[in-house]
């Protein structure tokens, strides 16, 4: 057919052909051109639609989930250990209440017990101090006595000494006053 | 030897393959060195894309680093441009991105080829976005689509609005694709002529020889650019594809 002296033509490679003419606009060209970018374009349409897009999405997206998925566990046991270290304070505080509570009661138990020990003594005291006045005052009462006795014992020996009369003993009290 | 910066365009067969290996509509189709760049384009991608991914890789190798990286900037470029809705159209609009990135990209190894530096490659994948954008638009809104091209203006300057907006919507697949191509096409011209100006000085001895280090260091420069705007022109391909598909998918509400 018609094709044969086409194909020439255009394979030919007559140099001096070549060389005149614009090679873009060679239109002998166009349908080997619009034929391969068809077939090629519409393959690497293909790949990328049914393949590579799916592909690199899964990619993108399965890395997306697994950082925030890491994230979000981060933040779970960020929250974890920040309860539990508000239990753990929370224990020492209670722990620490409850110790000054029984240091407090243990205080005042101490207290209660030494002011009633204060007073028991003061008490004691006081009794001893009451019972040794009345000794004093006992005392006292029979030095004076004794004194007594002894100035008018005195006073008979003198009147005797000095009158050889003997006086008696009522006399010589009353003499002698008090 | 060959030092006409048109020849690195020219499309011929490959290993010997002077015979078509089929018929479409009596065009006869070859394996040329642009399909050869096609389908090393089309494997690369899925090996970088596909096998270098593993999805429960927690922590990615640098393959699958950048396969993710540029998954997630398809990805967000739709949902800035377009919405939740325009989502449904990330396989296109990735596939685009990643087919132009690496045509240019591998267009920028010396001595393969620039499949995208061809018109009627961008042309084709412009027309083909611009279609999906026609037949998303009448899909979503019905006849609907056509307020489209009636802005909200009065009735007096409609008149002169309507025919405005029509003849945009109608160029958009030419500038789609003229402006992929003539970028590609220019920056590697220009850098077949410097390394043009780099044998010739070279060659001419003397201290002409010694002078061809200057051409030499532009085209270091030039290659740095042309890597910028191998990137650059896949990023604006794919968000005017994104902006085209978010105007079928909402109108004017944006506006």
């Amino acid at each position: 057919m018609a094709e044969a002296p086409a194909t020439s033509e255009t394979t030919g490679v007559p140099a001096k052909h070549e060389a005149a003419g614009f090679p873009p606009f060679k239109t002998e060209t166009f349908p080997s051109q619009l034929f391969w970018l068809a077939i090629t374009f519409g393959f690497l349409f293909t790949v990328l639609w049914r393949a590579a897009g799916p592909k690199i999405n899964a990619a993108i997206t399965n890395r997306r989930s697994t950082i925030n998925g890491a994230i979000a566990e981060a933040g779970k046991a960020k929250a974890d250990a920040e309860a539990a270290q508000a239990g753990y304070e929370a224990a020492l505080a209670g722990a620490r209440a409850r110790g000054n509570a029984l240091a407090e009661q243990t205080r005042q138990t101490l207290n209660a017990e030494i002011a009633k020990a204060k007073a028991d003594a003061d008490t004691r005291a006081a009794q001893a101090m009451a019972a040794a006045e009345a000794r004093i005052a006992g005392t006292r009462e029979s030095a004076k006595a004794h004194v007594k006795t002894a100035a008018r014992d005195a006073a008979i020996a003198i009147v005797e000494r000095l009158t050889g009369d003997k006086v008696s003993a009522e006399d010589a009290t009353a003499a002698l006053g008090n | 030897m060959n030092l006409n910066p048109m020849e690195q365009f020219a499309i011929k067969p490959i290993f010997g393959l002077d015979k078509p290996l089929l018929h479409i509509g009596g065009h006869p189709i070859f394996f040329t060195n642009q399909a050869l760049l096609m389908v090393i384009v089309a494997v690369a991608s899925t090996l970088f894309l596909t096998f270098a991914v593993k999805p429960n890789r927690l922590v990615p190798t640098r393959g699958q680093s950048m396969a993710e990286m540029s998954y997630e900037f398809v990805a967000n470029m739709i949902h800035t441009a377009t919405g939740e809705d325009g989502l449904k159209f990330f396989p296109v609009v990735f596939t685009l991105f990643i087919f132009v990135l690496c045509s240019n990209f591998f267009g920028m190894i010396p001595g393969s080829f620039t499949v995208t530096s061809q018109i009627a490659v961008t042309l084709a994948l412009a027309c083909f976005v611009i279609g999906m954008v026609i037949v998303t638009g009448f899909v979503k809104h019905g006849i609907g689509f056509l307020k489209l091209f009636v802005p909200h203006a009065p009735w007096y300057l409609l008149i002169l609005l309507i025919p405005i907006e029509v003849i945009s919507f109608l160029t958009r697949p030419i500038s789609l694709s003229v402006r992929l191509f003539a970028n590609m096409l220019a920056g590697h011209t220009m850098l077949a002529v410097f390394g043009g100006f780099v044998v010739a000085l070279g060659s001419a001895g003397g201290i002409l020889s010694v002078l061809s280090i200057a051409p030499m260091l532009l085209i270091v420069a030039i290659m740095l650019l042309e890597l910028l705007v191998a990137f650059l022109q896949a990023y604006v391909f794919a968000i005017l594809t994104c902006i085209y598909l978010n105007e079928a998918l909402h109108l004017h509400d944006h506006h």
